[in-house]
Order: structure tokens, then C-alpha cells, then sequence
């Protein structure tokens, strides 16, 4: 009896050291506080729930660790839960657009329904993995019904978590294709959790010339602005001259009835 | 005539046509909620598990639907229009038969509940109530960003102020909302002037006679010179004003006077030195005065009901917090606060619930009321529980006002209970590695509001200024109630949990939580409270020798002496004299024991089964003190069981929700000795509902209090499908 459990004491001990000395792949990139602020000129919206640096990306990692593919996006600010989501945070919403061929033109250049933004034709999106506090089934069904096209390039993480700053979730590597991650191209883009969005929106939160309530503003209060609040930029190094290659990656111009004259064009962050 | 007709009605298309901005959209949408409620208690009250207010129903049985049109428009750029038509659940149950028939209340008169007055009363003829109602102006000035007329939930104030308003829907409020900012936003500004909802926003839970004019002013402002440091201040000024009835010359209008008013300040900081430290605090001031003109001066000691204090009163609140996000390691994060809330804090627009002011947990929804099984008054007839022994599903939210509002909620909703007079402190560690979660509380709490005599040994302890509500006795917090005559508490509240996230087909949750609440008050902590002079009671009598604690003023209003009673050859006090300023102790030593598991079952389907074990081992007085004379007492042991199975299922844009309990427990009575247990007759059996014989003892107000054991048995299922469109 004492042998079993010296035995079964052993295993645990050996399970649990043995990935932590295990080499995993990882890919992490920074990206520079106080940028929150989409093209340069966005707004949080006025509720005290949105409370300053939610939407701000400070940090992005990816680890390959036991065939899992593990994604951690640090905010700036303590992830809270006022809608008692269950999952740790409310109000964010990450899209992790991926290029996992390189290859130009492979993938797709639109974005996802209620983002308004565009990818350039060498930065290409293979699949994007959507990190919300909502259920993965309510994510799922809304991807399906609004993004079909591109639904079995979409994963949803079955367990999404928020704790301190950061934002966490995993998906089999298998479902990102194989490959050697480091290779790959990433974009990370905030949105907002939006429980009543518009028929077309993927769940995200508008963006108005004038912020609302919920609604973010400084942009436009059609469809052809960005919705989206921060994003990678540059090398990804956090470096402050990111900001402005954000803001210059997010820029976009509008016809006078609110449609895109330019969408917003994303480019891929690379190590 | 047709010819004149028909240039007229193509003039008239022409012109509204050219009159309509180009730019405008209306949106339409909607949602469609249908929920089925189901107990073995039987209510049917309403198609709502939970509610207070005098003429509404309650009910664990029902079905019925509501559906909500939201309309929208913008007129381009600068106007933005906005409404919800809503009905609502009420008394429309399915039964209904769509609200025909029914009893005509102007005929055959009473109250009308259960929908028994079919479409002869507005809850439950499917009637449609507009709401949300606002325009929207953003006229693109640089002195003000945005003007909202008509409904709001003001959340962008603060809780402790001006809190989001929740009644029955988030919109139910209206006013005027002016927002502005400068130097690109560091600097903001909001202005409000809300109308004071005349349902609740004054004493008495009413505005008084005259309410068009009343209203709530608030005013906010925010620096935020760079992202690590901010500041605010934030004001309101609550006025609830009558028609002067003295004012006999109506040539010159109408003089008014002051029923209440209530004034806040709040100052707040916050600062962010480095990425793994945030500061942040908070002081508030309040100031109300409510009219004995307009208003009652005070309350029966024992019985007062209202959502403010009567009579003039002005305190502070406070808290601070450090929360250490990289503490010592990565994945610890350690957050402390400290907290004072003042017993006389009042504000009226303080948010009332879906607010969570401290960072503890507080209390466990399960326990909301004084009586085991979670009833109000339910040592008087006709008072049994309202939502059962399983009471509300989790912890409880703190806000910072008695004016609680738990109303037309269900039992898988959270619960809100005051923090008045709390002050403490809380340490909550938190750790997170890959798939393991672990977070931990300790909480300790004192109370502003341990006094004696109500604080005031001047006055007497029968008439007060502060309404008690349901009091504070039985295991848990009864939600809204701050006040007692005699307190003398210390909590203490610890709390460990877990989780594990398996990688195992869709995943699969494993968690559990261990909660321990030990809590002590001693309440009349001084001799010289006690209701008869030393030694009034002896030799089998009392003589009635009543003991002031301050001239004319004696607690022998409360605690009266026993009459002698005989039961079965035994003769001895009906209940135990108040002679020991122990009869009234209080000790709780309460323990929560959850665990449970969750997993995604299918692409659409998500379950979750959870257990919880309560045991709470309560002194809570003896028959001296009888929880006030006006509740069950709950010394005594108590466990409490909860099987809680939940699920969702989602299928495209509609949602499947259900939470189905069995809840179950026993509660043993220990009301120490000292007098004459009495039997059960078979009128207090029947109008009790407890066995014929049994024993138990007829209090100071005629109330009974059952010594035998009980056994507690609920089944309740709560489902709902919400589709929007």
C-alpha cells in the first residue's frame, strides 16, 4: 500500500515537473500602452464599466505546449466581471487573426463581420480565434449565422478566462493546421463583448463619430471606419513609435453617405 | 374633387419627403423571452419568483412570454432617436388564455393576483408599456460632446452617487444627460438631472403628494492628466418637494415646501505607478433631511420601513484599495481594501443592485430572510417563505444604501444586500497556472452601526430614526436590513476555491469553494439596558419593576416580562425573562461546501452540476429576546443541501437556459431554558402549520415559535428561451 502511493506521489511529481522542463514553442510580441485609441482619434464609451486601458493590448504570447496552442493577451487594467460573465472579464472581446502559410493571397483579406477592416493580400488571415467572455456555443452559433464563410476558419476556445491582466485560452494545434508557429503571422485586434449587436456584427461593438454609453467614438458613424480599438503594429516590440504605425495601419476614409472609400487595411506582425 | 385630392396628398408625399433627412435609418429588433417556472411550493402569484412590494404576486409556478420591439433612428450625424415597446411578464401567465375574462375588481373587489383578473387589470391583459424613450443630440459643439433626453439607466455615475438604476427594466429612468470633455478627453464632465422616481426615490419608498417636480441633480468631473493617474469629483442633490398647504394665496402660484433632500460629494484617485501596482481610493460625504412634516419623524423600534432615515443625519464613506497584479510571481495577483461605510450615509440615487461596491463576497444569496426558511415575519400567520428555502443562487452583491431592490427577480438571479455601517478590511489573493484557478478572501468587518440604544441613550429605544426593515437576525444578512437597537458585531469572512480546467473532449470544468463566516453580537452589551431591575423575576413571578436606562426610557417596550403559564402539571415563565445581557447574544458559525463540475457537451450545449452543503450552528438568542418579537427564531442548528443542475443550449440566435434545484435541509431549534415549552392548539397548528401538540411558545406578540425539528424539501426549475431578432 505504502509502495502505491509512494508510486502514485512519484508519477504526480513527474507529471507535473516534466512539462515545465519540456521545450515549448512560443511567439510573443508587445505592443505599447495608451494606444487603445483605434486610427488615433477613438474613444471608450461613457459607462463606468469600460474603465481606462480595457481594450489596450500590452502583450500578446502564443506557446505550443502537450499539442495545445496557448494564446495570453495582457490588458491594461485589471480584467473585471460586471456582467457576471463567468469567464473572469466582460467587456473585451480579441480577435487573434493567424497567416500560418505565408503565403500570398492563401487565406482571407476581409475581415470579420463588424470589424470594417480589410487584410492585405501578403498578410492574409488562415484562421482567427475569437477569445470572449460569452459561451462558446453563443460564439459559435454567431459565427455561423454571421461569418459562414469563413466559419471553419474560425475557432472558438472551448474555455476563454480572464484573471489579474490577462486574457487566456487554447485551442489544438492541430486546429491552427500544424506547423511551426514561429514562421507564422499574427494580428491581435480588441473589440468589445456586445450582447445586442447589429444583425451584421460579430458580437462587436459599434464605433460612432460621438462615444455613447456603449458605443465607442471618434470614428464615423457608418460602416466604414475600423472597429477596432487596438491592434499590433511594427515589429511588435512595444516600442512607442508602434502607436503611430497603428494609427497609420487603421487609418481609413469614408464617402459622404458613411460607406468605405478605404477600409482600414491590417498587416501581419512577424518575429 | 378626387383630381384636388390626389395633388394634394402628391404635394403633401413631395414635401415630407424632401423634409426627411437623407441620412435617416431605422433599425428594428427585438426580443423574444419566454420563460416556465416551476416548485413544489406552489406559488402562482406571479410569472416573477420574488418580490416585496404590498399587492404584487410571487410565484414558482408559471408560464409565460414577453417580447421587446427596440426602435431606432438616426437623423443623420447629429440626432439619434431610440425606444423599446415592452410587455411584460406580471401576472400573464399562459393560463391566461391571453388575458380574456377574468374578475372585475370594480365588481367583485380584491387585490388582483395570480392573473385572476384576467384583462380587467393591466398585469395581466398582455398589456404593452413603453420604454426607453431618447433622443440623442450630438450637435458637434466643443463645449458639450452629447445631450440625452428621456430614458437612461445613468451608468456612467458612480454607485456610491448616482448608481445604475434597475427597477423592473434598466430604463426605466428618465432625465436630462449632458456629457462633455476637453484637452482630447483627459478632461470630462457629465451633468444630469434625473426625474425622482416616485415608486421608491424618497421616505417611505414614495415621493410624496406633489412628484412632477422632483428630481435628482448630479454633476461628475474626471482629469485623467496621463494613463497612470486620474482624479474625480463627483455631486448630487436629491429634491423632493410638496405644495405648501399654508399657502392660501394662489394669485402669485403656489409656495413650496421641503419633504426630503439629500446631498452627496464623493472625491476619488487613482494611480498606476507601474504596471504592477494600482492605487485607488474613494471618500464620500452625505447629507439628507427628510421633512416630519411630509414624512414619519421616526419608527416603532422594531418595525420601521423605509429606504432612508427619518430626521436629519450626514456621515462619510470611504474606501481604499492596492491591488498588486505580478505580486511576488507571475499568475499571483494580490488585492486588498479597506472600508468604512457610515451608519447615517445616505443616497437616495446609490445604486440598489447589479452594483458591487466591495471587493468581499459578503454573504451567500441562500440566506436572505430571518426565518430558516428564508420567511419574513413567518412567526405570524400568512407569512411563509417567498422564494423558499434555497433563497437566490450565489454570493450576494454589496451596495451602499438600504433602499435594496431585490424585486421581480428568480432564484437563479444574485442577490444585493446593504453595506451600511460596514468597515473592515479584505485581502483576497488570487493565483492562476495554466488550468489551475485558485482564489482565496478574508474578510473583517465591524460595524459603524454597534451602538446601543440606536446610539443615543437619550432616547427612547421604541421610536427611531432608522428603519430596521427585516432586522438583523437568522444565519444570513437579511438584505436590507442595517439597523438594530442593540449591536455590538464582528464578522469574519474567509473563503478558498479552486478550479481545474481538463483538456478532455470539449473540456471539462472541475471547482469547488469552502466559505466560513464566524460572526458574534453581543447586542445589549450593558446592565444598565436591561428591561426590569435586577431580580424583578424570581420566585416563580415577575413583578414589573421596570429599569430606565436614561429617564423614562426603558427597553421594557421591547423585552416585556412572561406571564406564568401551566402545561402538563409544569408551571414556569411563558418565555425566559429578559434578565442577562446574554439572552440576546449572538453567535454564528456558519460553513459553505461547494463543488461542481461543468462542460461543454456538444458545439451547443453547455452543462453544469453543482453541489453545496450549508451548516450553520447559530446562537441567535434565547426565548428572551425572540429575534424582535416579530420573526421566527433560528437558534439552533441548520443544514441546508442544494443540487443545482444548469444548462444552455444555443441554436443560432436563440438561447436555452435552465436551472433546475432540489434543495433540501433539517433545522434543529435550541431556544436555551428558562421557561415552559407550550403545545401546539389546534388553531396555532392550523393557522401555523406546524403539528397539533407540538411544542413550541407563544411570544410577546402572539406569534408562535415551533420547537419541532424541521425537515425542508424544495424542488424549483427555472428555464427561459430567448430568441433576438
Amino acid at each position: 500500500m505504502v509502495n502505491s502511493w509512494s508510486r502514485l506521489a512519484l508519477a504526480a511529481v513527474i507529471g507535473l515537473v516534466l512539462p515545465c522542463g519540456a521545450a515549448a514553442q512560443e511567439v510573443s510580441f508587445k505592443d505599447p500602452v495608451a494606444d487603445d485609441k483605434g486610427p488615433g482619434t477613438y474613444t471608450y464609451p461613457t459607462d463606468v464599466v469600460y474603465k481606462a486601458g480595457s481594450f489596450d493590448i500590452t502583450a500578446f504570447k502564443m506557446t505550443v505546449k502537450g499539442g495545445q496552442a496557448e494564446f495570453e493577451i495582457g490588458v491594461n487594467t485589471l480584467l473585471e466581471d460586471p456582467w457576471r460573465m463567468g469567464s473572469g472579464f466582460s467587456v473585451q472581446m480579441i480577435f487573434i487573426f493567424i497567416d500560418t502559410d505565408g503565403k500570398a493571397g492563401s487565406g482571407f483579406t476581409q475581415g470579420l463581420p463588424g470589424l470594417n477592416v480589410r487584410f492585405g493580400a501578403n498578410d492574409a488571415w488562415d484562421r482567427c480565434i475569437i477569445l470572449s467572455p460569452q459561451s462558446t456555443s453563443k460564439v459559435r452559433s454567431e459565427v455561423e449565422a454571421k461569418a459562414a464563410a469563413m466559419k471553419s476558419a474560425v475557432l472558438v476556445p472551448n474555455r476563454t478566462k480572464g484573471t489579474s491582466r490577462t486574457i487566456t485560452a487554447s485551442v489544438p494545434l492541430t486546429d491552427l493546421g500544424g506547423g511551426d508557429p514561429t514562421t507564422w503571422g499574427f494580428q491581435v485586434v480588441t473589440q468589445s463583448n456586445e450582447g445586442y449587436p447589429a444583425a451584421t456584427d460579430l458580437m462587436t461593438r459599434k464605433v460612432n463619430e460621438y462615444e455613447g454609453q456603449h458605443r465607442f467614438g471618434g470614428g464615423n458613424d457608418g460602416e466604414c471606419d475600423p472597429h477596432v480599438v487596438d491592434a499590433l503594429a511594427g515589429k511588435g516590440t512595444g516600442d512607442p513609435a508602434e502607436a503611430q504605425a497603428q494609427y497609420q495601419m487603421l487609418a481609413y476614409e469614408c464617402n459622404p453617405d458613411g460607406t468605405a472609400k478605404k477600409l482600414a487595411t491590417l498587416s501581419m506582425v512577424r518575429k | 374633387m378626387t383630381r384636388r385630392f390626389m395633388w394634394c396628398a402628391l404635394a403633401t408625399t413631395i414635401m415630407l419627403t424632401a423634409a426627411a433627412p437623407a441620412e435617416a435609418q431605422l433599425t428594428l429588433g427585438g426580443t423574444v423571452y419566454t420563460k416556465f417556472l416551476w416548485g413544489t411550493q406552489r406559488d402562482e402569484g406571479s410569472v416573477y419568483g420574488f418580490t416585496t412590494v404590498p399587492g404584487e404576486g410571487y410565484g414558482d409556478n408559471a408560464q409565460g412570454s414577453e417580447i421587446e420591439l427596440l426602435v431606432s433612428a438616426r437623423l443623420g450625424k447629429k440626432v439619434e432617436v431610440r425606444s423599446r415597446i415592452h410587455s411584460r411578464f406580471n401576472q400573464n401567465h399562459w393560463t391566461n388564455f391571453g388575458g380574456f375574462g377574468g374578475r372585475n375588481p370594480a365588481v367583485e373587489p380584491g387585490a388582483c393576483t395570480a392573473g385572476d383578473c384576467g384583462e380587467f387589470d393591466p398585469r395581466s391583459n398582455q398589456y404593452v408599456k413603453l420604454r426607453g424613450v431618447a433622443v440623442t443630440l450630438t450637435p458637434g459643439y466643443e463645449w458639450i460632446d452629447s445631450a440625452t433626453i428621456g430614458a437612461n439607466d445613468f451608468g456612467q455615475f458612480d454607485p456610491f452617487v448616482i448608481g445604475r438604476i434597475r427597477y423592473i427594466d434598466r430604463d426605466n429612468g428618465s432625465g436630462l444627460l449632458f456629457q462633455g470633455s476637453a484637452a482630447r478627453r483627459r478632461f470630462t464632465w457629465d451633468a444630469v438631472r434625473i426625474s425622482l422616481p416616485r415608486l421608491w426615490a424618497g421616505p417611505s419608498f414614495n415621493t410624496g403628494l406633489f412628484h412632477a417636480a422632483d428630481g435628482a441633480y448630479g454633476l461628475q468631473m474626471r482629469l485623467a492628466p496621463n494613463p497612470k493617474f486620474d482624479v474625480g469629483w463627483i455631486g448630487q442633490y436629491v429634491n423632493d418637494i410638496e405644495i405648501d398647504s399654508t399657502d392660501h394665496n394662489l394669485d402669485d402660484g403656489r409656495k413650496l415646501r421641503s419633504r426630503f433632500h439629500n446631498a452627496v460629494v464623493g472625491v476619488k484617485a487613482s494611480a498606476r505607478p507601474t504596471p504592477g501596482i494600482n492605487l485607488s481610493g474613494a471618500w464620500y460625504y452625505s447629507d439628507s433631511n427628510s421633512s416630519d412634516e411630509f414624512a414619519p419623524a421616526n419608527f416603532s423600534g422594531t418595525s420601521g420601513f423605509s429606504p432612508v432615515l427619518a430626521g436629519r443625519h450626514d456621515d462619510q464613506s470611504w474606501k481604499g484599495n492596492v491591488d498588486l497584479p505580478d505580486f511576488l510571481t507571475g499568475g499571483l495577483m494580490l488585492r486588498a481594501e479597506v472600508f468604512s461605510i457610515g451608519a447615517e450615509y445616505v443616497s437616495m440615487m446609490a445604486a440598489r443592485r447589479e452594483s458591487d461596491v466591495l471587493l468581499t463576497e459578503g454573504h451567500d444569496g441562500a440566506w436572505l430572510y430571518p426565518g430558516p426558511s428564508n420567511a419574513s415575519f413567518g412567526v405570524f400567520p400568512g407569512n411563509p417563505t417567498r422564494i423558499g428555502l434555497g433563497g437566490w443562487y450565489g454570493n450576494a452583491q454589496q451596495v451602499p444604501t438600504i433602499n435594496v431592490d431585490n424585486e421581480f427577480t428568480d432564484f437563479d438571479e444574485p442577490m444585493a444586500e446593504t453595506v451600511i455601517g460596514w468597515k473592515g478590511i479584505t485581502v483576497a489573493p488570487t493565483y492562476t497556472r495554466g488550468a489551475f484557478d485558485f482564489n482565496a478572501e478574508y474578510s473583517y468587518v465591524d460595524y459603524n452601526t454597534n451602538w446601543q440604544a440606536f446610539g443615543n441613550d437619550k432616547l427612547p429605544v421604541s421610536t427611531t430614526t432608522y428603519p430596521v426593515n427585516e432586522l438583523d437576525t437568522g444565519v444570513g444578512h437579511n438584505f436590507r436590513s442595517a439597523y438594530a437597537p442593540f449591536q455590538d458585531k464582528t464578522t469574519h469572512i474567509f473563503v478558498v476555491g479552486a478550479k481545474y480546467s481538463f483538456n478532455i473532449g470539449r473540456g471539462v470544468d472541475l471547482f469547488g469553494k469552502f466559505k466560513t463566516i464566524q460572526e458574534e453580537d453581543l447586542r445589549l452589551n450593558d446592565a444598565r439596558f436591561l428591561p426590569y431591575v435586577p431580580g424583578d423575576c424570581g420566585g416563580g413571578s415577575c413583578t414589573g419593576r421596570v429599569n430606565f436606562y436614561s429617564a423614562g426610557n426603558s427597553t421594557s417596550s421591547i423585552y416585556g416580562n412572561p406571564t406564568v403559564v401551566t402545561v402538563g402539571g409544569t408551571t414556569g415563565y411563558q418565555w425566559k425573562p429578559f434578565s442577562d445581557i446574554a439572552d440576546d447574544d449572538r453567535d454564528l458559525d456558519y460553513r459553505l461546501i461547494q463543488f461542481g463540475v461543468g462542460s461543454q457537451l456538444t458545439n451547443d450545449l453547455h452543462g453544469t452540476f453543482v453541489f453545496e452543503r450549508y451548516d450553520a450552528t447559530l446562537q441567535d438568542g434565547n426565548t428572551a429576546f425572540q429575534a424582535y418579537n416579530l420573526h421566527e427564531m433560528a437558534s439552533g442548528d441548520h443544514a441546508k443541501n442544494k443540487l443545482i443542475l444548469k444548462g444552455r443550449y444555443v441554436l443560432q440566435g436563440m438561447e436555452f437556459g435552465m436551472q433546475y434545484e432540489y434543495n433540501f435541509g433539517t433545522y434543529e431549534p435550541d431556544f436555551g431554558s428558562g421557561y415552559v415549552p407550550q403545545t401546539a392548539s389546534e388553531a396555532i397548528a392550523t393557522t401555523n402549520n406546524v403539528p397539533l401538540g407540538s411544542l413550541g411558545f407563544s411570544g410577546r406578540f402572539g406569534g408562535w415559535n415551533s420547537l419541532a425539528k424541521r425537515d425542508f424539501d424544495q424542488n424549483r426549475l427555472k428555464a427561459y428561451m430567448k430568441v433576438q431578432f
